[in-house]
This record gives structure tokens, C-alpha cells and sequence, in this order.
């Protein structure tokens, strides 16, 4: 069980000696809900209004400052969820949230059933792939952060909505009091907030239809079963590649390591686990793609540089041709006139040189 | 789910159709040593543009072949049919031991 409290409520009454047991009782209620309310950086005016703040409505704390109960108290009707708290909900949604709105790349995978050995073989072959990727000059090593992780897939679902359908800039702010008695402007807007709750209610009510091409109606199917992502934080078709070759390997396109060269990848145990993980789709730069659209994505060559130098070369080649097109006529045009001119000037010519001729004869 | 006496397992499907969930589902109820146990398990994975609808195909030790329809079935369904078979099975290798 988690610390309740430290301090016994009666330490904090010893000067409201003359209160009797159910006032007591009372003033010890009003007492925790103002320590709640409390926290005393966020009475300055200067608070910014996007933070989270603590709304009351009780402007006689100031007369029970001295009931104060301590910062870490916990309320016996609510005591603290025992998951740790990278899984809890509130937490992976955030996390998952974060994560769609800041990862450009990410693939799908179905895994079925993989054991805790074979996650690890599979993990280890993908990193020693992706650190072998030649980085460009300049650009960050993004190796490291390429991650495999397996997801709560409806957690990940609510999450997807979220980002979808609401707009955190549409909520308005609404007037709050701080345990001060001051009145601010508060904007709760987070993604756990309920008007995030009410967006995503209203977007996927059964009346309202969410459009076909929408990334959440053509992502959610995908997001059934078990599954796991790998999330890549930059567009780069290198180590797309390179994490394709590994987990889901193409003869000619993306060829699988060779045996001599990473032999880990032969071993049972990680082809075991490769045989269980299916690429089933992707989500590049938020719109999706199916694992066709993902090769061609992990098949360009160069990345988006090696694809800009493609778009440079192709405005060139246009440039040239309409340069070539627009001198064309007046080209055209100066050489009839030219070849016009030598055929007028060569009977003249030869009428010049006969009758030279017969001149001197 | 029994898969003691399932051989074959072939699917096929377009995960980005509703109708390939049962389908799914089924590849997650064989267990994680089943290839190692001489279970062939195919998937094939049709481009999303394609509506052929998702199929699955079991074969049994006994020489017994189920193609069963993952549109309208649900997962439930789809362990029911395959286990109704499974149990017969099972019931005869009690016996026999």
C-alpha cells in the first residue's frame, strides 16, 4: 500500500482545540480539498494561460492555511493505480499521440505470438542493419532512435482519433479561480481533456460518417490483432531499406543479409520470430500506404535528396526544351531567309563570272 | 484453441479490408512453437486496392481440408468449426493411447 498520509490530521488542529468531532470532521473535508487546490506557483499573475491549473472555489483557505495537509497526500478513496506508469492508459496515450505527431515514418507490423527471445534476436539484427547505414554529411544518426515497439492497438486507435479529429487550438478558454481568489483564463486542451473526448465522440458517432479518404478510416482497419510499430523520425528510404531488408526481405529489391555476413540472422530463433511478424502497412508524412507503397517508398534512391535532385534534373530538362522550342521559329525562320538569300546571290554570281568570260575571250 | 492435429494453414487476405479481421485472428491463436512443430502456415498479403475476399484453408492430420469463409464468420466461429473437427480427432488419439 502507498504512504496515506504523514502527518496526522490532528497535528494540524492543535490551535482549533475548542472544534468538536463532526465540525472536526468537516474542516478536516475542506481542509484536503484545499491542499489539493494549492499549488502556490500558480497564483502569480505571470503564469502563461496554456498551463494546466487548479480551479477553486474556495476563497476561505486563506483563513485555513494553517489546515494545510502535505503536498503528497493521497485521499484514501483514491489510492494510486499499482501499474507502472509507462503502461498506464493515460500515460500510452499521450505517448502514442506524441509519437503520430512527430513520426513521420512508421510502419505496421502483425506479430503473432513471438516469444521474448525471438523480440530480442529480431531487435538485434534490425540494429546492427540500421548502424550500418552510411549517413550523409551533416545530417543527424538516426539509427538509434529507430525503435520496434509492440503498441496497445486500441489505445494506439483512440490515440489516432485523437490526432485526427481534434484541433487543440478550436477549444476556448474558460475562467478559472486560483486557490488565491484570483480569476485567470484557463485553456484545457490537452489531450486528455474532454473536449478531446468530445471531439473524437462526435467525429466517430455512429450518425456521422468519417470519409474514406481520411488516414483514420484508412489506418483503422489496419489496427486489429496484435501490433507493433516500427517508427523511423525521419523520411529517410535508407534505413527504411535497410529495416525492410531485415523484417520483411525482398530477393532483388530488399535482399536479406547475407549468411557470412550477419550470421545472427540465420539463427532459428530470430527466423522464427521473422516468420511471425508481417508487415501489414505504413503511414508515411500521414497519409498511408499498403506494403507495395512501402517498398517504393524504402526504393527511392538517395532519399528525399537523391528525389529533389530528380525533380532539379526534370525543371532542367523542361527549361531546355522550351528554350529549344521558343528559338525554334525564328532559327527556322533566319535560316530560310539565309538559304534564300545564297540561292538568289548564286545566278548572279554566275551571270557576274559569264559574262567576265566573255569578256576576256 | 485445439492445433495439435491442424498440418496446413493458409491465408490470404488484404489487411486493409474490414472483412480480413477473423482472418488475422485465426494466425494469432496458433501458438508460438507451431512452425516448429511441422505446422505450414502461409500468408498472403493482397495489395490494398484488390476486393478478392480473404480466405482461409485448414488442413487436418487426418487429411481433412476446411476452406472457411472469414467474411461472414467471426473469429469465434472460425475456432468453433476448426475445433468441432479437432475434437473428433482428439477423441480418437484417447482412445488409441
Amino acid at each position: 500500500m502507498p504512504p496515506r498520509l504523514r502527518c496526522p490530521a490532528g497535528c494540524g488542529l492543535k490551535s482549533a482545540t475548542t472544534i468538536t468531532g463532526a465540525s472536526r470532521r468537516r474542516t478536516i473535508a475542506a481542509a484536503s480539498h484545499s491542499a489539493l487546490l494549492l499549488p502556490s506557483s500558480l497564483s502569480t499573475p505571470t503564469v502563461p494561460t496554456s498551463t494546466r491549473q487548479f480551479s477553486s472555489t474556495a476563497p476561505i483557505l486563506n483563513s485555513l492555511s494553517s489546515l494545510r495537509l502535505p503536498d503528497d497526500y493521497i485521499p484514501p478513496t483514491t489510492p494510486p493505480t499499482a501499474r507502472p506508469a509507462d503502461v498506464r492508459k493515460a500515460q500510452l496515450l499521450r505517448t502514442y499521440t506524441s509519437l503520430l505527431r512527430s513520426t513521420p515514418l512508421m510502419l505496421i507490423f502483425q506479430h503473432n505470438n513471438l516469444v521474448a527471445s525471438e523480440w530480442a534476436a529480431i531487435r538485434r539484427e534490425l540494429n546492427l542493419a540500421l548502424a550500418a547505414v552510411p549517413v550523409p554529411e551533416g545530417s543527424p544518426d538516426i539509427a538509434s532512435k529507430i525503435q520496434l515497439q509492440v503498441i496497445r492497438t486500441r489505445m494506439f486507435d483512440v490515440a489516432l482519433k485523437v490526432v485526427e479529429f481534434y484541433d487543440p487550438s478550436t477549444v476556448a478558454p474558460t475562467t478559472g479561480v486560483t486557490a488565491s481568489g484570483k480569476k485567470t483564463t484557463v485553456t484545457y486542451n490537452h489531450d486528455l481533456s474532454k473536449s478531446a473526448y468530445d471531439a473524437i465522440k462526435a467525429a466517430t458517432a455512429s450518425g456521422s460518417t468519417t470519409p474514406e479518404s481520411s488516414p483514420y478510416a484508412q489506418l483503422s482497419p489496419l489496427l486489429v490483432g496484435p501490433t507493433a510499430l516500427l517508427t523511423i523520425p525521419t523520411v529517410s528510404p535508407a534505413h527504411l531499406a535497410a529495416a525492410l531488408g531485415i523484417l520483411s526481405p525482398v530477393p532483388k529489391m530488399f535482399p536479406a543479409p547475407s549468411k557470412r555476413k550477419s550470421p545472427g540472422y540465420y539463427d532459428p530463433i530470430a527466423q522464427a520470430g521473422l516468420q511471425k511478424l508481417m508487415l501489414i502497412g505504413g503511414r508515411v508524412e500521414g497519409k498511408v500506404f499498403d506494403i507495395d507503397g512501402m517498398r517504393w517508398v524504402g526504393g527511392i534512391p538517395g532519399g528525399l535528396e537523391g528525389l529533389r535532385a530528380q525533380l532539379v534534373a526534370m525543371l532542367q530538362s523542361v527549361g531546355m526544351g522550351l528554350a529549344g522550342t521558343l528559338e525554334a521559329p525564328g532559327k527556322s525562320l533566319w535560316m530560310t531567309m539565309e538559304s534564300r538569300k545564297i540561292m538568289l546571290e548564286e545566278p548572279e554570281k554566275k551571270a557576274v563570272e559569264g559574262e567576265k568570260k566573255e569578256e576576256s575571250s | 484453441m485445439i492445433t495439435r492435429f491442424i498440418t496446413d494453414v493458409t491465408t490470404r487476405f488484404n489487411p486493409f479490408s474490414t472483412k480480413a479481421k477473423a482472418a488475422r485472428l485465426f494466425l494469432t491463436f496458433l501458438p508460438p512453437n507451431a512452425r516448429s512443430n511441422g505446422m505450414n502456415i502461409t500468408t498472403q498479403l493482397l495489395p490494398r486496392t484488390s476486393a478478392e475476399p480473404s480466405t482461409l484453408h485448414v488442413k487436418f492430420k487426418d487429411g481433412k481440408e476446411m476452406n472457411l469463409d472469414c467474411e461472414t464468420m467471426g473469429i469465434k466461429n472460425l475456432v468453433e468449426e476448426v475445433d468441432r473437427h479437432s475434437r473428433i480427432l482428439q477423441k480418437q488419439s484417447d482412445l488409441n493411447d
